[in-house]
């Protein structure tokens, strides 16, 4: 891994203790997610075993790719969570366009049309985000509330709170279909990710919205339209819940109410997946390793038999700690 | 006469946007008492203060002062749960009322304690730290719950405990509804009248600076969490009484509206700073747009689809109008 630290980033000739705590800080949380591994494999039979590790991947696909709309509205607004950008509709923003394709499909409409509905509905609650936050200056927690509540309301009035069965040969591709032995749902996250790490950290997009992020007067002042990049942001946070959505009918043969729960492990892996990064900012492979991190966990603690009451309370420990032992990296 | 007596036209957009939420409030209610039947009854206003505005205000009011100081607390639904939970258990296991209040209470003191020390002395973020203690609490919940199992305890040997608290009238006035007035007076006090209350503006405006004059930034902020979750734990107490029963995760429900109360309630302020009178106000809009959209047929699913979409309007001209402050 510090190899490839090294081949990653140029390294700063100030490079000093510091540098070499942040490092030790950052390998950390590589090694602990590999000890973590390493020890379910040696005590939960069949951890290893590849028919368990696809199915970790695949259910870990849907929160990944959430978790990437947030890590990328995080990069455009900064992760100071009450005065920066945050976006909290985007599970319930994924659980309406949900309801959308699946209504849509309910009443006949076919792939064709109930697809696109479902990506533009999210697109839609996105740019209402972007309304709030950039044109009407609303603190983003508390916009993006509003449209929670906006989007979250119109979900239970689509579908009225009932589960809203569905099933079509796409459906089935997706959650039972595999290409050289790997299925659908993990190719959609293998997909989206490379596709995400090119744009967000080899592009000029990417580069643009890390700047409007880091520092939204010095970008403005270097000529980019801000505004315009937030909204961008929000936007396709909104395009990936309506993508996501679709993963979610298909791996469940219906939409059902309660996707909104997802907020909360969104949010725990967007913000995990900062330690895994140089300077501990949202990235796109952080995210997805926080992601699959996540899933490792409640996978590993299935097979060993432990209550899965306990999972909660072991991934807020485990955030709890990360975080920590980060922000005393970062003061020293 | 000099010029200086001329009085300058004082009406503008940024004036107007002070008084958004005030405007709205004002609309609803006229039109709520137009079109909805029974809205303007003296029962109706008692049952929306009762079963709507008790229990959100007062776990708004905790809430302002977190968002005062700056942070914010997203674990008040495990104060609430974990303060009912100690209190519905030890009423069932045959302790006196008092005791069993006092037991919710330390749960929920516990929760604003854990927080702090995690914000003071981990120096993880309040928002990180509270969703921390949040998934924590869930787990606690679930692990003496079996699961999310409710507990009831509905039968008339448990109910004396319960009724002193839920059922008792003073010159006609239920119980709550005095807990809730004792509450508004003590933050208000302590947040509008108190070197308490000026330490935490200071923190909330510039956490650095405060520091730097010599307030001691981590007593106060312990302050902060903890008086936010015995708040909550306060909640706790009057929920599970008026039901008579604890209800996994029935605290989660508040966070939001009491964030949302909050924050709208910032929007009267031309500093767009928390108060406690800006968070009543907040609390009795969210509560009057629930109660008259029932009234006028809407079901649950189309209220919060109002409600999102009345917050957001609000927020918009508070916001939007503000002049631009760069």
């Amino acid at each position: 891994m510090s190899a490839l630290s090294n081949v990653k980033g140029p390294k700063s000739t100030r490079a000093g203790s510091k540098t070499l705590a942040k490092l030790a800080i950052r390998l950390g949380a590589f090694v602990a997610f590999a000890g973590i591994l390493v020890y379910f494999a040696m005590t939960a039979r069949g951890f290893t075993s590849p028919y368990n590790l696809m199915t970790v991947v695949e259910q870990s696909a849907i929160l990944g790719l959430l978790a990437f709309g947030m890590t990328i509205v995080f990069a455009g607004t900064g992760t100071d969570v009450q005065r920066g950008g945050i976006d909290l509709s985007l599970a319930a923003n994924a659980g309406l366009c949900a309801a959308v394709y699946a209504v849509m499909m309910r009443e006949g409409y076919g792939n064709g049309l109930a697809i696109p509905a479902a990506l533009i509905t999210g697109m839609v609650v996105g740019l209402l985000n972007g309304i709030a936050v950039v044109s009407l200056r609303i603190i983003p927690l508390l916009g993006t509330l509003a449209v929670m509540n906006i989007a979250a309301g119109l979900e239970l009035t689509l579908t009225e709170n009932t589960v809203v069965s569905v099933s079509t040969p796409l459906m089935q591709v997706i959650a039972f279909g595999k290409f050289m032995g790997i299925s659908t749902l993990a190719w959609c996250l293998i997909v989206v990710s490379m596709l995400l790490v090119w744009v967000m950290h080899f592009h000029r997009i990417g580069m643009r919205v890390y700047a409007v992020g880091g520092h939204h007067e010095a970008a403005r002042a270097a000529g980019i339209d801000t505004g315009r990049y937030i909204y961008g942001a929000y936007i396709f946070a909104g395009f990936l819940a309506g993508v996501t959505s679709i993963l979610i009918v298909s791996r469940l043969s219906s939409s059902t109410p309660g996707t909104g729960l997802m907020l909360l492990p969104i949010l725990a892996a967007a913000l995990l997946g900062t330690v895994f990064s140089r300077r501990f900012i949202p990235t796109i492979g952080g995210t997805l390793l926080a992601a699959l991190f996540i899933g490792f966990l409640a996978n590993g603690f299935q097979l060993l038999g432990i209550s899965s009451y306990w999972v909660a309370g072991v991934q807020g420990a485990l955030i709890l700690l990360v975080v920590a032992v980060t922000s005393f990296a970062k003061n020293n | 006469m000099t010029t200086l007596a001329k009085p300058r036209l004082r009406f503008s957009l940024d004036t107007v946007s002070n008084y958004a939420v005030i405007i709205a409030f004002a609309v609803v209610v006229v039109i709520f008492s137009l079109t909805a039947d029974g809205f303007l009854t003296g029962s109706n206003l008692m049952n929306l203060i009762s079963n709507k505005v008790v229990l959100l205000a007062i776990i708004a009011l905790g809430m302002t002062i977190v968002i005062g100081a700056g942070g914010i607390d997203l674990s008040v639904g495990v104060s609430i749960d974990l303060s009912s939970m100690i209190f519905i258990m030890m009423i069932a296991a045959g302790y006196a009322g008092f005791f069993a209040i006092m037991g919710g209470l330390a749960a929920a003191f516990c929760v604003g304690l854990a927080n702090a020390i995690l914000i003071n002395k981990l120096k993880i973020n309040p928002f990180l730290a509270t969703l921390g203690v949040l998934f924590i609490g869930q787990s606690i919940q679930r692990l003496s719950t079996q699961g999310g199992v409710p507990i009831y305890l509905t039968r008339a040997e448990y109910a004396a405990p319960f009724d002193a608290i839920a059922r008792t009238n003073l010159a006609g006035v239920p119980a709550p509804i005095i807990v809730m007035i004792l509450c508004i007076i003590a933050v208000y006090l302590a947040l509008h009248r108190s070197v308490f209350g000026r330490y935490v503006a200071a923190l909330g405006a510039q956490a650095e600076v405060a520091r730097y004059s010599g307030i001691r930034v981590a007593f106060n902020l312990s302050v902060v969490f903890i008086a936010c979750a015995v708040l909550s734990g306060i909640t706790g107490i009057l929920l599970s009484s008026t039901v008579r029963s604890y209800v996994p995760f029935a605290g989660d429900a508040f966070l939001l509206d009491a964030i949302g109360a909050t924050f709208i309630g910032t929007a009267i302020s031309a500093e767009r700073r928390p108060s406690v009178i800006g968070t009543l106000l907040g609390v009795l809009l969210l509560a009057v747009m629930r109660n008259g959209l029932l009234l006028i047929g809407w079901n649950f699913f189309w209220q919060q689809v109002g409600i999102g979409v009345l917050v957001f309007l609000v927020l918009g001209l508070s916001f939007g109008l503000k002049k631009r402050s760069e």
